[in-house]
Order: structure tokens, then C-alpha cells, then sequence
């Protein structure tokens, strides 16, 4: 959002794929968490391999958006056909509902805590309500930030905002293929 | 045709007369002797001479800017100094404690490391959403190997910040004094075409780090892209983790800090990397004492733009007679200025109306401060090497 240059409302409407998309993520941990007696007590190697290639993607878009902002802001006019958050190519998803769809994918504590309680309720259904309700919860904090399109009509902010990207991303990245190599990737 | 240095010596005004130069460093003189004539210290000989060392050098280097009118020469001896003597020091302190610079895990939990001001930032939001400092340091006076807990670094940090905001870059930072020593080695610089992009780098590090720190509930600059880890306190590696981090530290350090100031002749990581530089930045708002460019003066012969070491200069700004809010206060485009338009300003007045005096103001405040900060770190740095032969 801080790359892109659009309004209040277009910002609404990204953020709202974004949760929409991230929403479906976590229903579907739900889901899976449930039906398989929760996803943590799978076998670690492809629980790790899995949460790679999550990572990896995650890291490999957060590049992509990097790069296509910079192409947007150097051809402002003929920028049409790129890449930016939000917008619909004509082959595939809209970028803010992969960001969001990866997201909510992604293993942090708290979620894989919740996984766990979902894996553990009597039914699917509470298992999905019960995602529901930590998705609202979580998400309040993404609010505000259909008001960060309003600071980047300053160029710093955008050169800011993609050079951040790529340092997430690589941090994913390193996550990622951590995981895929079976390294351990916190702690010393 | 006049050189560079010819013009600047017929414009530069008459270096003060030497009492009255002596009269002006009175002050901090004082300051000085009282900071260093600590009686904790007549046990410790070879720190005894240390603080003698010290205080007369930091008394003879203000002196001299009096003397001069140059503030950025003279400053950054102590800087440099400052810059080498603080690993000095510090690792030979760790050395003593410990037995090895590497940091285990143990130690980090047990909370016995010390509190050093680049992870500040960092803490906020972590603290603000869960009221927990993600620093594995102690937050009591005293806590830390180095005796100086999280208050009173942060107490120490508000203060001065308050007072000459991101002058802390300059007159402060154990950090940035390798690199200003760097980049001051080579005549010329080789690396000249320098993308003004990448003074934005700061900010972005600061927000990667500051999420990250968020998500990771950990001070995320510290773990992975300090290149002061490299001479200050590394991983204690037993994994591949440690190993790839001491890497990244490493390569930072080598590249930031040594390779990219030789070649630019600028502080590359300040001006390029540093969070804490850009976070500091934002205090530069609040300080009342900034570096202004006296429209009616300038040429402009964008020398100022040239000598700054964290291009916070450029064309757009010297036209609106101004720096960017990354000014470090350092007193290079002041010093390079041959017609005396960039000067120093408190905030409020005309801008060149006096300027002197406000250059003093700022130097009382900004030596006192470095005297009492950064001069204890260079006694203490000198007196390792002292005890050697003391």
C-alpha cells in the first residue's frame, strides 16, 4: 500500500482482498486442522517443507511487488500493464489477495496455538468459527491502513516502502529455504 | 585562477585571538576537568592518565575550534577517536567478563548484556501492544556488562537528543566513527555517481526492522543486520542460524563500514543504513539548532553538497536554503562554505544573523555532551591500551 499510489477508497478496496483472500486462509488451516487432528502433529519434515515453500512464495512476491512499483514509478504513463498490488492481471489472482491468501498460511505462535484449539473442538463448524473470530480479531490492525495511500504521493515513500519489501522478502526467503533445507531457522 | 583552498582562506573570517579563544573554551574546560576528575578513578592509574589524556584532549580540540571557527576538522578527531578507542574497550571489558566476544543464548535470556541505543526504536511497538521490552537486557542502572542498564542509556539518549537531535550522529555515536575515519583516507573519491535513492535506505531498514521486530518479538536489527556486531559482541554460533547471522554481520561491517566510505569518501552506513539514523532524524524537528543555507550568500558552488558526508544537500535544498532532516550537524558544509552562507541557526531566528553565536550555543551543548559521553568511552578505551604498559 505504501509503494502504490492510490486513495482512501481504492486502498479500502485492495484491503479488503487482502483479508478476503487471508480470511479463506484461515478457514482452510481451519478446515485442516481439524479434519487431520490438526496440522502441528504432522510429521515435522513435511510440516517444514510445507511452511518452505509458504515462505518462499511469500518472499518471491513481496520481490515481485518491489520490482514492478519501481517500474510503475519510473514509467508512470506505460504502467499500465504492470504489476501492482491490487490490480487484476488477466491470467490470475489480484496481488493483494495472494499477499493475503500467504498470510494467512503463515506459522506464528499464536496461530499454530490456534490451530491446535481448533484441532482439538468437537466439529468443523466450531473449528471454523473459531478461526472466524481469531481472523476479526487479528484484523482490526489492518484498518488504518487504508490511510497509508494518502502519505505516498512522496516518492521518498514509495523508494522507502520497496526497498522494506525486499528486506522482508529476503528474510522470508531465508526462512523459507531454512525449511526446505530441514535447518533450524530461530535461536542460536 | 584561485584554488579551492585559496578562496576559502580570503573569505573565511580571521581566526579569534588567542585569549579570546581561551576565554571561550573556559567553559567546557571546566566541565571537562570536573567529568574527569572522578575519584572512582584514582585507583585505576592507567585510567587516571587515560581521563588526563582525554580531557585534554577534548579541552584542546575545542579550543581550537574556537580558535579556527572550523568545527567539522576538529570534531571529527574526537569522533574518530571515539569510533576506534569504543571496541577497544568494550571488547577488552567482554574479554575480561566473559572470556570470548561471542554472546551465548544463556547470557542474552540471563539479560547480562549490554544496552547499546540502535535497538530503541525497535522497542517501541513491541512494547506499546504487549508492555514488554523485546531487549534481553535489564532495565535497572547497573544491569548490563557494561554497568549502564536500559534507563540509563535511553535517560542519557532522551536527553541529548532533545537537546541537538540528530548532532547525536555526530557528537554521540560510538558507531560512526570508523567509518567517518574511512572515509577521510583517500584525497578523492572514486565512487562519485552516488543514486540519491539510497538515502531513503535508513527509513527502509527502520520499517523492515521495526515489523519485523513486531512480528518476530525480537530486536530484529541486533539478531541480523548490525554490522557493529562484527568488532563489538557477535553470535556465540552453534548452529547454522548464529553462523549465517555472524556472516551477514561480517560482510555489513566490511562493506558499510570500511570498503564503501574508502571508495565515497561519505559515511555510507549512516547515510545509507543506519535505523537509529533515520529514527534520529525525526528529532531533528524538536531540536531548536539546525544548519541553514544563507540564500543571500550563496553562489551556489554546491561545495556544501560535495563535502557532506550524508549527502543531506542537495540542489532543490541549498535553493530553498536548507538541509534535509538526515543533517547530522556535522559542520562539514559549514566549514567547506567559502562565502559563509551555510550556517548554523537556531530555530526562530533570521537565518545569518549572528551565526556565530548560534554555532556556539550548539557547541557548548553538543561538546559538554560528548565530553561526558563519548570522552568517558575514550578513557576508557585508552586505559586498556595504557594498562598494557602502565
Amino acid at each position: 500500500m505504501l509503494a502504490g499510489r492510490a486513495g482512501l477508497r481504492l486502498n479500502t478496496h485492495y484491503l479488503s482482498k487482502f483479508l478476503a483472500a487471508r480470511f479463506l486462509g484461515y478457514l482452510l488451516f481451519a478446515a485442516v486442522a481439524w479434519e487431520l487432528g490438526a496440522l502441528v502433529s504432522l510429521p515435522p519434515a513435511p510440516r517444514m517443507l510445507l511452511f518452505g515453500v509458504i515462505h518462499v512464495a511469500l518472499a518471491g512476491v513481496l520481490l515481485w511487488y518491489a520490482y514492478t512499483a519501481g517500474h510503475i514509478c519510473a514509467q508512470l504513463c506505460s504502467g499500465s500493464e504492470l504489476v501492482s498490488i491490487g490490480v487484476t492481471r488477466k491470467r490470475g489472482m489480484s496481488g493483494a489477495a495472494v499477499l493475503g491468501f500467504l498470510t494467512g498460511l503463515s506459522l506464528c505462535p499464536p496461530f499454530v496455538a490456534a490451530g491446535v484449539r481448533a484441532a482439538e473442538l468437537g466439529s468443523v463448524a466450531a473449528a471454523l468459527l473459531f478461526f472466524a473470530v481469531f481472523f476479526i480479531g487479528t484484523s482490526v490492525w489492518f484498518v488504518p491502513f487504508v490511510g497509508l495511500g494518502c502519505v505516498t504521493r512522496n516518492e521518498g515513500v514509495i523508494t522507502v516502502a520497496r526497498m522494506a519489501m525486499v528486506l522482508i522478502a529476503l528474510y522470508y526467503a531465508y526462512l523459507g529455504f531454512a525449511m526446505l533445507l530441514g535447518r533450524k531457522v530461530y535461536g542460536y | 585562477m584561485a584554488t579551492k583552498a585559496q578562496i576559502l582562506k580570503a573569505n573565511k573570517a580571521a581566526p579569534r585571538t588567542i585569549g579570546r579563544s581561551l576565554l571561550l573554551t573556559s567553559p567546557i574546560a571546566l566541565w571537562s576537568l570536573l567529568m574527569f576528575a572522578n575519584p572512582q578513578r584514582q585507583s585505576n592509574r592507567s585510567l587516571q592518565i587515560a581521563s588526563v589524556i582525554t580531557s585534554v584532549f577534548m579541552i584542546a580540540l575545542f579550543f581550537k575550534m574556537m580558535r579556527t571557527g572550523s568545527t567539522y576538522r576538529w570534531r571529527r578527531w574526537f569522533f574518530v577517536g571515539l569510533g576506534i578507542l569504543f571496541p577497544v574497550g568494550f571488547i577488552h571489558n567482554v574479554m575480561v567478563m566473559r572470556g570470548t566476544m561471542g554472546i551465548p543464548i544463556e547470557e542474552m535470556i540471563a539479560g547480562r548484556t549490554p544496552f547499546c541505543y540502535l535497538p530503541i526504536p525497535l522497542l517501541i511497538l513491541p512494547a506499546a501492544f504487549t508492555k514488554t521490552l523485546v531487549f534481553p537486557g535489564s532495565i535497572l542502572p547497573g544491569g548490563g556488562m557494561s554497568g549502564a542498564g536500559m534507563a540509563a542509556m535511553a535517560g542519557l539518549w532522551l536527553a541529548i537528543t532533545l537537546v541537538i537531535g540528530k548532532g547525536w550522529c555526530s557528537y554521540a555515536c560510538f558507531f560512526g566513527g570508523i567509518e567517518e575515519g574511512m572515509a577521510a583516507v583517500p584525497t578523492r573519491a572514486k565512487l562519485r555517481k552516488i543514486d540519491p535513492r539510497w538515502r531513503y535506505g535508513p527509513w527502509a531498514v527502520l520499517l523492515a526492522m521495526v515489523l519485523l521486530s513486531l512480528a518476530l518479538f525480537e530486536p530484529a536489527y541486533c539478531m541480523w543486520l548490525c554490522p557493529f556486531k562484527a568488532v563489538s559482541e557477535y553470535v556465540a554460533a552453534r548452529n547454522t542460524v548464529g553462523m549465517v547471522q555472524n556472516g551477514i554481520f561480517v560482510v555489513l561491517f566490511a562493506g558499510l563500514v570500511i570498503a564503501l566510505p574508502l571508495l565515497t569518501k561519505k559515511r555510507t552506513q549512516c547515510a545509507f543504513f543506519c535505523p537509529f539514523g533515520a529514527f534520529q532524524s525525526i528529532f531533528n524537528k524538536t531540536s531548536v539548532f539546525d544548519v541553514k543555507i544563507d540564500r543571500t550568500r550563496c553562489s551556489p558552488c554546491v561545495l556544501c553538497k560535495t563535502a557532506c558526508p550524508t549527502m543531506s544537500l542537495t540542489d532543490e535544498s541549498i535553493a530553498r536554503g536548507e538541509t534535509l532532516m538526515s543533517c547530522m550537524k556535522c559542520g562539514a558544509c559549514v566549514d567547506a562554505c567559502p562565502k559563509d552562507a551555510a550556517v548554523w541557526h537556531i530555530k526562530g531566528t533570521e537565518v545569518g544573523i549572528k551565526p556565530e553565536r548560534a554555532r556556539l550555543m550548539f557547541l557548548y551543548g553538543a561538546w559538554a555532551m560528548a565530553i561526558v559521553f563519548g570522552g568517558s568511552i575514550i578513557a576508557e578505551g585508552l586505559a586498556t591500551i595504557l594498562h598494557i604498559f602502565v
